[in-house]
């Protein structure tokens, strides 16, 4: 049993620094938009290190699955607004929408583009994202281009008290409460055969499938666990904080970029590197954007360039070899 | 029974004639050695008995079942192990987790638990002599270090037949002989058919193989208990070229 509750231990770290996060949050005035946000920036490189970090599969077209997941909720708000008794139940079932939207529109990608390895993986996703936006725009579904606005909508269903207690307040916690459950999620997956399976085929594919490893299965169950949790971080983060959807800002690329830049920053594969990376990118961001607004947007490039070249293990890929042999060493992964 | 049969395989890359009509048997418990000169086919017909190519004709048979298209990942699990030419190791995890991988997903697949995996591990890694050096990153051995990993990991997935591709090349001739030794010792405890494909090591042929199977561009030339193959002068002229004022035109 104690060796079971040691395998946990990593999530220490991680889940004292969301607490930090939330604590200055609530407790220092001003504070709770940035460190919402912070919290924001953490989840996502979590959950897309799931798939990221453990296959070492790239995926430009995972903004896709939180574009949907923010539909998911929305057209749950949009429908059942009038539904009194459900009462909160309208935002359970958006999260529950947007999952299952959200790994649906996995399952059919990952049908098609995980047999792609590689680079070829990666331009196969790049078109995934825009593809989506294009066909809501063009099929006019969801609203099409005008994407819907929900805020009297959700203003009528709860009044206007609580809609905005929700919106300004509920979003950003469960999002808290998302990053903690990626968290948990990919130690799991570490410390169990999967995690063994993604190591394995995220290092020699070929060897692992002789290895007796059905690697398509273990790639397709990171992949539906990392979209889904997208799904569920769109849901809150840009549905129900800010009461719309457009499809133009849902599907942008930059997104995934960010993501990107968050694993990589913390270190690809690791439990505490997405925390550290998203962290780092956040505050770096934030502070560009009141010393030099308008500048934060060129960080990216020289962000990912010095990573690349200077460590690509990412700061935490660097700390755990420092700490090994240490006392640390059973808190940092 | 056999346990592994190859039925007339032929492999093709476009007009390449890699492995040709070749048709062998192996026994369970045997060890056997495959030789012959660069690009004979021995790499392909590996390929071929662990599904990383599928044939375009001839049949695969593994302990009486057809497993000529069945892929390579559901091989494993039925107890085919290879080790590879130049070591493939998971780099980035460390030897205890490379040989653990081996025993979640080889024969015992779905019977052991991941600590019982890493339990099993433990005692490979100590048996191929690489146990201080198991939380190293298997990235960072040494060649020979990575080969014997790579021993380990195979033996780990407690395979029926494990297939070594040039396993004791490039090591120290010491350490060959107590590598066959190791091999002789493990193969009667667990009663593996350990197929070894050499190149030109003929000590270690000589010192492990009950059988010899000559290759030469893809197909057969010779199956023979060793001390008859190295006689055999089809197989010398093979490996060393024609006797003297023989020679060619």
């Amino acid at each position: 049993m104690r060796a079971k509750i040691v395998k946990y231990y990593p999530l220490i770290p991680v889940y004292a620094a969301y607490l930090i996060l939330f604590l200055i949050g609530k407790n220092v005035p001003g504070m709770w938009q940035l460190m919402a946000m912070l919290a924001f920036y953490c989840a996502i490189g979590q959950a897309f290190n799931i798939f990221l970090g453990m296959t070492g599969y790239v995926d430009f077209g995972y903004v896709a699955f939180m574009g949907v997941g923010t539909y998911g909720m929305a057209l749950s708000i949009v429908h059942l607004y009038q539904v009194e008794w459900l009462g909160v139940g309208i935002i359970v079932i958006g999260l529950i929408l947007a999952v299952v939207m959200a790994s649906l529109l996995s399952i059919a990608v990952g049908a098609v583009a995980l047999r792609l390895r590689g680079a070829y993986f990666a331009i196969a996703t790049i078109g995934v994202n825009e593809g989506f936006r294009y066909f809501i725009e063009g099929a006019k579904i969801w609203g099409g281009s005008e994407g819907i606005i929900f805020s009297g909508q959700l203003t009528q269903a709860f009044g206007r008290e609580t809609a905005s207690v929700l919106s300004t307040l509920w979003a950003d916690i469960i999002i808290f409460f998302i990053a903690g459950i990626a968290a948990f999620i990919t130690i799991y997956y570490m410390r169990g055969k999967i995690g063994y399976a993604l190591t394995a085929l995220r290092e020699d594919e070929d060897a692992a499938k002789v290895m007796g490893i059905n690697v398509t299965k273990y790639k397709i169950i990171a992949f539906i666990t990392s979209a889904s949790l997208a799904g569920s971080i769109g849901a809150m983060a840009w549905a129900l904080k800010l009461t719309y959807v457009f499809p133009s800002e849902v599907f942008e690329i930059h997104y995934t970029i960010e993501c990107i830049i968050i694993v990589l920053l913390g270190g690809a594969g690791t439990l505490l590197g997405p925390v550290v990376g998203g962290l780092i990118y956040g505050l770096s961001k934030y502070w560009l954007t009141v010393v030099l607004p308008g500048f934060q947007l060129l960080i990216f490039a020289p962000i990912i360039i010095i990573i690349i070249v200077a460590f690509p293990e990412g700061v935490i890929g660097v700390l755990k070899r420092r700490v090994r042999g240490s006392v640390l060493e059973k808190f940092i992964i | 029974m056999a346990l592994l049969t190859l039925e007339n395989v032929t492999k093709r890359f476009g007009g390449l004639t890699a492995v040709n009509d070749f048709s062998l048997e192996i026994h369970p418990g045997e060890s056997l050695a495959i030789v012959g000169p660069n690009g004979s086919g021995k790499t392909t017909l590996y390929n071929i008995i662990s599904g990383v190519y599928f044939p375009e004709e001839g049949r695969v048979i593994f302990e009486g079942k057809d497993i000529t298209t069945l892929p390579s990942y559901k091989r494993a699990p039925r107890g085919l192990g290879r080790t590879f030419q130049i070591p493939r190791p998971f780099g980035s995890a460390s030897v205890r987790e490379n040989v653990a991988v081996g025993a979640m997903f080889g024969t015992l697949s779905g019977t052991v638990s991941v600590d019982e995996s890493l339990a099993i591990a433990d005692c490979y890694i100590e048996r191929v002599g690489l146990f201080p050096h198991r939380d190293k990153a298997a990235g960072s051995l040494t060649p020979v270090e990575k080969k014997l990993m790579e021993i380990a990991r195979a033996l780990a997935m407690r395979p029926k037949l494990l297939l070594m591709d040039e396993a004791l090349a490039g090591m120290h001739p010491k350490d060959i002989d107590a590598m066959v030794a190791f091999l002789q010792t493990i193969q009667e405890e667990e009663d593996i058919a350990i197929v070894s494909m050499v190149e030109h090591i003929m000590r270690a042929v000589v010192g492990f193989a009950e059988r010899v199977v000559v290759m030469y561009q893809g197909a057969k030339l010779c199956d023979e208990p060793t001390e008859q193959a190295l006689c055999d002068s089809r197989v010398v002229e093979v490996y060393l070229g024609h006797p003297p004022g023989e020679g060619h035109a």
